[in-house]
Order: structure tokens, then sequence, then C-alpha cells
């Protein structure tokens, strides 16, 4: 006889380490606070910015705009196979090279004064050089530290940073077993909001909103044994942190919902993806990415800061392989709109938070025990503003 | 002649010139356009084929569909967002749909 599987709530004793006071309320909304953070973590933290399939040859390329950090970058596969990251900035005065989102090219040309730079960002031609003061070796693109895990495209504007794989620690191993490390093609979805990026994130770090704000959406992940679906585990790892989801016995599935997430199974079976050891595991890594280990959606998460009060969130549903078939086109449209429509309904609540923390009523906000993740994450910000401005001298 | 759907599928003829967009970003705006009598028209005509279509289709390469074909795997891919509408959101869906607008879906594997 089969048995129910339970549900068992984690422990407060395990998460205290954490603390359990209030939250000073303005590191959500103010803008001193964020410029803090922008130099503390954003110029200087590994950021997810793309995927290795974007860049199928020598020669691709994806420019893309980091508003927090006010720069445009050039990623580059070079004729060696290498990714690499440069500015998108002409070494003679500062024009743009390129406005295209993506494409493929053997140089980058400024369409000012035709200075032509290689795919390694050196710089190959100038017309009338002679006249100038300078060496076409002191005039590469300005190179920025580039890195991959699991496919993902990471990049770091600091001067000196850490390896990658060091900042990941223990969880890049894991981040390797994903099907994200395999994906060749991805859907993707977009969105502004009007909030700070961690009102944001932690939006989608705590299920205790769950059943409010999702509960139409939402209604495989609810039962009477966990009526808020809240997770099964927490770990912590440095400033990274992951859940590990319930599974719900019993979930309530739409028909057409059934047979599509049916469909998504079999292709993922039968590309080999289905049941790894990270399946049901939702890694956050520091400061502002998410991905989660499900097959059917796999999806990241990256919220950008645009401002103290507005960001930006880009969702990527990764996928390995062209469709095989209809059925497999199917599954992944309806698979897409499905996540699509689960995001939409958070973004609505999230702006009405920012407004209400922006008034300024409040001194401090309250996290429960459910909501570790979002506590783990502002702990981790606040020892990052520590750290650097104590390192810089600038403590304030 | 060229047909509009292949032969077994005739019946849902009158549904192609209203629900066959070409990428899923279109796909998601008709579906916030439409009424719910609509929505719920394409839904039971379609839902009940779908399975049959599937069928048809995966007995096809992907890639060389003929117009028909195309069209049929259309009405596949539009009735994944209707369905979503119809059996999910249900009463909500207007004022879910308002919520998705801002929800730019940028590419999928299905677009052109
Ligand atoms: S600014 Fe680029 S060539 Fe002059
Ligand atoms: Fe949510």
């Amino acid at each position: 006889m089969a048995t129910k599987p339970t549900f068992t709530s984690v422990d407060q004793a395990d998460l205290d380490f954490l603390g359990r006071e209030p939250i000073p309320a303005k590191y959500y909304h103010d803008a001193d606070w964020y410029e803090r953070e922008r130099q503390a973590i954003f110029l200087r933290s590994w950021i997810e910015i793309g995927h290795v399939c974007e860049l199928p040859q020598p020669g691709s390329f994806i420019r893309r705009e980091l508003e927090f950090a006010g720069v445009s970058l050039l990623i580059v596969r070079g004729r060696d196979g290498e990714i690499r990251a440069f500015h998108n900035v002409c070494t003679h005065r500062g024009t743009q090279l390129t406005d295209q989102a993506e494409g493929r090219t053997s140089t980058f040309s400024c369409p000012y004064h035709r200075w032509t730079f290689g795919l390694d960002g050196a710089l190959l031609s100038a017309p009338d050089f002679e006249r100038f003061f300078t060496t076409k070796a002191d005039c590469a693109l300005p190179r920025v530290a580039l890195d991959t895990c699991a496919g993902l495209i990471f990049v770091n504007l600091g001067a000196d940073p850490v390896p990658l794989r060091d900042w990941l620690g223990e969880l890049a191993d894991e981040l390797e077993t994903l099907p994200v490390a395999r994906a060749t093609r991805f859907s993707e979805y977009v969105y502004d909001i009007a909030a700070n990026w961690k009102l944001t994130y932690d939006n989608f770090q705590e299920n205790y909103h769950l059943r409010f704000i999702h509960p139409r959406t939402g209604e495989a992940t609810f039962s009477s044994e966990n009526p808020f679906g809240y997770p099964v585990r927490y770990q912590f790892f440095g400033p990274h942190r992951t859940q590990t989801i319930w599974t719900n016995p019993e979930p309530r599935i739409a028909p057409l919902q059934r047979v599509a997430m049916g469909k998504a199974m079999i292709a993922a079976a039968r590309r080999g993806l289905a049941g790894g050891p990270n399946g049901r595991e939702y890694f956050a890594l520091f400061p502002n990415f998410f991905i989660l280990g499900t097959v059917a959606p796999h999806f990241s998460h990256v919220v950008y800061p645009l401002g103290p009060q507005r960001s930006r969130g880009v969702i990527r549903i990764y996928w390995e392989g062209d469709d095989a078939d209809a059925s497999e086109r199917f599954a992944r449209e309806y698979v897409m709109a499905m996540a699509r429509d689960v995001h939409a309904e958070d973004r609505a609540v999230i702006e009405a938070g920012q407004r209400g923390l922006a008034s300024g009523a409040l001194k401090h906000i309250h996290f429960q025990t459910q909501e570790a993740l979002c506590r783990h994450l502002i702990g981790a910000v606040r020892d990052a503003v520590a750290a650097h401005e104590a390192a810089a001298g600038t403590a304030g | 002649m060229t047909m509009i759907l292949p032969e077994d599928f005739a019946d849902l003829e009158p549904f192609v010139a209203d629900w066959t967009p070409a990428t899923s970003a279109e796909r998601a705006a008709r579906r916030s356009a439409a009424s719910a009598t609509a929505l719920a028209a394409f839904h039971d005509a379609m839902a009940p084929r779908l399975d049959a279509a599937l069928v048809w289709l995966d007995a096809r390469p992907l890639a060389d569909l003929d117009p028909a074909g195309r069209n049929l795997l259309g009405l596949c891919l539009m009735l994944a967002h209707v369905a979503l509408a119809v059996e999910t959101q249900g009463q909500d869906e207007p004022r879910h749909a308002l919520q998705r607008e801002v929800m730019r879906i940028t590419r999928t594997p299905a677009d052109p």
C-alpha cells in the first residue's frame, strides 16, 4: 500500500542564525543605500547575462546593456572559440561600436572614423593612424571579466574578481548537473517593474504569497497538508541559497496542462534530462539570479536593478535541442505561456509594496520562518556593503 | 487547389483566419484581445481535436509541413494559450490579461 508522503516544515531553530529581528525598511527604497549596493555589489559581483547557446560560432556576438552600471557590453565568441566581453566603446573617442542586439561578424568597425577591431578586441586598422600619438596595442577594446558555469554567462565589472567557480563554491558542480548546461534554445519574456530589485527578487523566494496571488495558477501547489505550498528545505552557501520544492502528491491540474506536461516529460525523458539530482532544487545565486531545476519549466529569472525603485526581470525557459516534433513544440509553447501567466500575477502586488515602502510610513518590515531566504538575502547584501566599505575605508 | 487544413480537420477551417498568428507573442496578444465567448468557442472546437492533430503532425517532419499542416500546427499552438484562459483563469481572464500585457515575450523556439 502506498503511503501518502507527508509534509514536514523546516525548523525555525535551524534558521535562528539568520536572526529574528525586523528589517529596516529603508533598504528597499532609499536612494543612498541603493548607491552603496551598486558600488559594493553590482559593480563587482558576477552577474548572469546570457547563455553560451546565443554564441553558436566564432564571430557570434550579443550586446548587453547593464543599466545598473550605465555600460554597454559586447559578448563575442572569438576565432579560437573563446567567449570574451568588451565594452561597446571605441577607444578613439568613445563612440559605441554597434547598436545591433546580436549577430555574427568578423570585425567591429566604428561608424565615426572607422577604427576596426578584431573578435579578440585588438585594434586591427585605423585610417591615418600615423598621425596619432599612441600605438594600436594600447587601443584594444577595454575587456570585462567573463566566465561561464553550466552554459550560463556571467560578467564581472570589478578590477580583479575572484574566479567565478570560487564565488559559486560547491554550487558550481550542482549547477552543471542542470539541463541548462546542455541548453541550445530558450523561450524568453521580460518585464519592467516599479520596484526595488530586492523587493522584486524576494517575491520569488517565498511561497507565503502563493495562495493569495496565484489562486488559480498555483492550484497544483496547494494541499491540505501544506496549504501554503512551503518548501521542504532551505540551504545556505555563503551569500547564495537554495530551497527544495515540495512535491504535492495530489496536484490539481487543468486538462490541457496535463496533456502538455505529459508531452514535456516524454520529451525530457527522451533527451535524458529527467530525474537529475537537482530536479527539485531552486537555486538563488547572489545577488540577483534564480534557476529552477525542474525540467518543465526549467527557468532562470534575473532581476536587474534600473534604479533604487525600478528593476527589469528577464525570465528564460531553457530547452535542449530544436523542437523534435509538433508535440514537443506544443508542450514548450504551453509551458512558456503557463510560466508567464504565473509571473504576470506577481508584478502588481510587488509594485504596491514599493509604493507603501517609499511613502516612508514604515521603519521596519517583518520576515517569518518561511521567508528565511529573504532574510538571508538582506543579510548577504548588508555584509557585502560593509565589507566593501571597510576595504575602501568609506564606511558610512 | 491548396487546402486550408488537412482533410481530416476541415471542420476547423472557420477558425484558421483568426487563430493562427505567426509568433508566440502574437498568440499571447490574440488570447488577450479575445472575448470570453470567442475563447470558449475556439477552445470547445479545438481541444477535443488536439490529440488527433498532434498525431497527424508528429508523423511529419516539422520543418517541411505544407501550408495546411502549418495552419493545423498554428491552431494547436494557439490552443496552448487559449486553454490557460478557459481552463485556468476562467472569470479572472480579463483582469489577468492586463497583468500579462507587460510580460513581453521576446523569443520562443516556435518563432520563425
Ligand atoms: S570614435 Fe571610433 S573611430 Fe573615432
Ligand atoms: Fe508569485
